[in-house]
């Protein structure tokens, strides 16, 4: 509650003084236990930020709304850990000039909130490293260790059983901060790569693809995995991916704004151990 | 609507064996698209390509497919047909029914059955073809030589004397390389350093060519005809502007008693020293790992000596950019490692030598004069064993390839020693005498006849010294029985390999090696002297073991290469090049950083008032090599290859 109020605070000071032209952050949902996105443009619009644990959407891909940014004046926006990795990946792809970015950053621990110290995305460059020492720590969902259990077999009868649910609405998509791309390859039918159908091949394309296209940018926020209608555990996929891409390359996505494409950038150093 | 030609080629038996055509064209005429399908025993013939011609103007057919051999074999040969008979080039497609479908399998039907489906997917990328036109680039008419050995020199002399600009690098502080360390060369036995010298002098001298000594290449980017290339000017600590080559620092030099890697360990050189005598440049260097004032500081010998202040202690590596249009890799060889011979006991016996030690010994202007004298007593010894193969044709050390020079420079060094120290006798322990070339077998027969080398056929298996004289266990394979000579002097014939650093440097250039570090030809029989790479040409010992005139003959081809690619004003490319589609381009510039061409460029999209509207990506058809690494990267799917766009890929994979 007191995180709460300092940060409107903030907001509308940081509003009135023209600093911002407008912050994002969550405002009562439909439920109890849900937020959505508020945009903030006055004061009275700040009246009814809300900032307690159960804000967990990661806002940044609101950031690269076509025109947000290109006047030029700055936005602020409420992230978690995770959210200034999203907006340091935008930077490192060119989709943001992080100079325009003020960051109301936050972080929670069963239903408390704290704040935390920064409003520019170097202020957070400390915390982000511990994060990547700590990762390797962090103990699996039980669900990816049962699946790192089973053999080839029994896995892609595990992802065929799920993905038999994909109605291919493209929701993990629209929900992800990192699907920017003003045409997804899905949507290009000439030629048609990525079949659309839901049937087996279909419902693998598609989810291998958005796989792969994360691989190395995934921040794990669980945007996607929330966005299922169908409760596909998507999360898992990209966990993964984020895991062999830090043991393959020792690349944790969204380190810093200036942070190499670990999939269009190579190291002398690299381990190789991928090509046969 | 397409009309497509389908052209079935026998190869005389090479498809027809495996592969029933009869059923292969029959099947290709009823494909949608296809307005004809035949089959000839030879289409690369010019009846076979005259018939191809006919059947694209009589048919007007919009793209061709010919089911024959690789394309490398034969693209350029139909789509040259293509173009005089009316059609674009490159609406001619290959279906490769030869090297991977009829030679590599043994069961006709299913041979067959592939043959359709490879020719089928062709068909289908076809329809999608676009005409493309050439891409043409410009020249620049300079040629940079790596390497200042006989082969370098004769390559940079050619070139220029053909009127063309060279840059000559060369690692070592003076030109000369291997061939400046010899003494008499077979089967003339005239003096190397003879013959070597004019031209080293000639070469520094040539108002076409540009020295560049003790300098290394750092970097290479760019291609054909439009290399950037960047030098490294490795500091001498002498200023080569000023120095006059007096000698006066190195007579002053306290530090003698360095062993000189010129003399293969045999002489000593001085801490500021030029490599030989006749050294070109005759500017010396500093050698920092032996110098006094670069370990603690003192001494300036030289520096107070010089009477016209050439020596900086300060200098600095310095670097040169250059623009090339093509380069002849002319970095030579070395001679194994001697350390792996430990049953002939180099390195532990003084009397135990190398070849190339033995040059040094014969050598007038070396160590000894010219006198064959034992390192360890200055003695004149009275029995040579010569040991061939040292190395070479050994699967177990490492090199199964054959050395080539070590049977003629073996018979070399047992007639000199004949003709230096009378009455003195050789045994010489080989596998086989490999003599062809021009005058050689003559010049073994000599070394036997005349001067009385004494050939045993077999290995040595084992040296050790007793009373004073090394004894070398050998078999003598002809009698069958094993021998042992007693010697005063044993010479290794040691294996020809890369220089050690050979592979880290081929991937500077961008050249293919093999499993030794030699470097790989374009293809061994017919393109000989090009490398993997367009406009990088090779000559000498780096691409394989080579006796003098093989690599001046090498080099010269590779001049004449460089000097057809200088006729040109421009060259012409394939326009096999990424586009980029800028209204879906989402500008996230990872395809900036994946093009290892730097071929992509950032460009600004505006409104008609000039308000920048967003940044795409931009690929300069100039740089770009079609390599398809951004495609492949590009997430929205908004590079495509020319030649190789997506809708053809997708359709080749969906006609299987």
């Amino acid at each position: 509650m007191i995180t709460q109020e300092k940060y409107r605070t903030t907001v509308k000071e940081l509003l009135a003084s023209d600093s911002v032209k407008m912050v994002i952050g969550y405002k009562p949902g439909s439920t109890p236990d849900r937020r959505r996105p508020l945009f903030i443009r006055s004061s009275d619009d700040a009246d009814q930020l809300v900032l307690d644990s159960t804000c967990i959407t990661n806002l940044s891909g609101y950031l690269v709304a076509e025109g947000l940014l290109s006047d030029e004046k700055r936005v602020g926006i409420f992230l978690r850990p995770e959210g200034i990795r999203s907006i340091n990946i935008l930077a490192a792809e060119y989709q943001l000039n992080m100079d325009q970015i003020v960051i109301f950053g936050f972080d929670s621990t069963g239903r408390e909130v704290r704040p935390l110290e920064g409003r520019h995305s170097k202020d957070f460059s400390a915390l982000l490293s511990d994060i990547k020492e700590n990762s390797p720590q962090i103990s699996k969902e039980p669900l990816l260790e049962s699946i790192e259990r089973m053999n080839e077999q029994e896995r892609f009868d595990f992802w065929q059983e799920e993905f038999s649910r994909c109605i291919k609405c493209y929701a993990c998509r629209q929900a992800c901060p990192m699907c920017y791309c003003r045409r997804c390859i899905v949507d290009s039918n000439q030629p048609q790569w990525v079949n659309t159908s839901s049937h087996t091949l279909g419902n693998f394309e598609w989810n291998v693809v958005r796989a792969f296209h994360l691989s190395g940018r995934c921040v794990q926020c669980g945007n996607c995995d929330r966005a299922c209608p169908v409760n596909i555990p998507l999360r898992l996929i990209n966990q993964r991916m984020a895991e062999m891409v830090l043991e393959g390359f020792d690349h944790f996505a969204g380190l810093s704004p200036t942070q190499e494409p670990v999939l269009a950038s190579f190291k002398k150093d690299d381990t190789e151990t991928f090509i046969l | 609507m397409a009309k497509i030609g389908v052209f079935i080629c026998h190869c005389g038996e090479n498809i027809a064996a495996k592969v029933d055509c009869t059923k292969l064209a029959a099947a290709m005429g009823e494909h949608p698209g296809v307005a004809v399908s035949v089959e000839y025993k030879y289409f690369c013939s010019d009846p076979g390509q005259e018939s191809v011609k006919k059947a694209i103007r009589d048919n007007n057919l919009t793209g061709i497919v010919i089911a024959a051999c690789s394309p490398r074999m034969h693209e350029a040969t139909f789509r040259k047909a293509c173009a005089e008979a009316g059609l674009n080039p490159y609406l001619c497609e290959i279906a490769n029914i030869r090297e991977q479908c009829s030679w590599v399998h043994t069961d006709s039907d299913m041979a067959t059955e592939k043959a359709m489906d490879i020719t089928r997917s062709m068909i289908e990328k076809v329809k999608r073809n676009n005409k493309l036109q050439p891409i043409e680039v410009p020249v620049t008419r300079r040629a940079l030589v790596i390497g200042g050995g006989i082969a370098g020199l004769q390559a940079a002399l050619d070139i220029a004397n053909a009127g063309q600009e060279v840059v000559l690098v060369e690692r070592e502080p003076s030109l000369g390389g291997h061939m400046a360390q010899l003494s008499e060369t077979f089967p003339t036995l005239d003096c190397s350093q003879c013959i070597m010298t004019p031209r080293m002098v000639e070469t520094a001298q040539h108002p076409n060519i540009r020295l560049l000594t003790y300098a290394e290449v750092e970097s290479v980017d760019g291609y054909i005809g439009n290399f950037k290339v960047r030098i490294r000017m490795k500091s001498r600590y002498v200023d080569t502007h000023k120095c006059t080559g007096c000698g006066d620092c190195m007579t002053k030099c306290p530090v003698k008693k360095i062993s000189s890697e010129f003399d293969c360990g045999l002489g000593k050189r001085t801490a500021i020293y030029t490599p030989f005598a006749q050294s070109v440049p005759n500017i010396p260097i500093i050698d920092t790992a032996s110098c006094i004032y670069f370990k603690n500081g003192k001494c300036k010998m030289c520096q107070k000596s010089c009477q016209i202040n050439a020596i900086d202690f300060e200098m600095q590596d310095e670097f040169i950019d250059l623009e090339i249009g093509a380069i002849v890799v002319a970095t030579g060889f070395q001679i194994q490692n001697t350390a792996m011979y430990g049953e002939y006991g180099y390195g532990k016996f003084p009397d135990v030598i190398t070849g190339l030690q033995f040059e040094r010994l014969a050598t007038a202007s070396g160590p000894t004069a010219g006198k064959i004298l034992r390192p360890s007593d200055g003695k004149e010894p009275e029995n040579v064993v010569f040991i061939q193969c040292a190395g070479s044709r050994d699967p177990s050390k490492g090199v199964r390839y054959c050395s080539k020079i070590c049977c003629m420079y073996t018979a070399k060094h047992a007639m000199l020693y004949a003709h230096k120290a009378h009455g003195g006798k050789t045994n010489i322990f080989y596998m086989d005498i490999r003599a062809a070339g021009k005058g050689y077998d003559e010049f073994t027969r000599r070394a036997i006849e005349e001067d009385e080398a004494s050939y045993i056929r077999g290995r040595v298996s084992k040296v050790w010294q007793e009373n004073g004289k090394l004894m070398v266990r050998g078999v003598d394979t002809l009698l069958g029985r094993p021998v042992t000579v007693a010697a005063d002097m044993v010479v290794l014939a040691t294996a020809m390999v890369p220089q050690p650093n050979a592979k880290e440097f081929a991937k500077i250039i961008g050249i293919a090696y093999d499993e030794y570090g030699f470097y790989n030809e374009a293809h061994l029989k017919l393109r000989p002297v090009e490398s993997s790479t367009a406009g990088v040409f090779l000559a000498g010992a780096c691409q394989s073991p080579k006796d003098i005139p093989d690599s001046v003959a090498q080099a010269s081809a590779s001049a004449s290469k460089v000097l057809a690619l200088f006729s040109k004003e421009k060259l012409e490319r394939e326009p096999v090049i990424a586009i980029n589609n800028e209204a879906t381009c989402a500008g996230c510039w990872g395809c900036v950083l994946a093009c290892p061409y730097n071929a992509i460029e950032k460009k600004d999209i505006c409104d008609r008032s000039g308000r920048l509207i967003k940044q795409v990506a931009y690929v300069n058809p100039g740089l770009c090599q079609g390599c398809g690494t951004c495609v492949t990267f590009c997430r929205s799917n908004s590079l495509d290859l020319a030649g190789f766009t997506e809708k053809q890929i997708f359709a080749e994979v969906m006609g299987l």
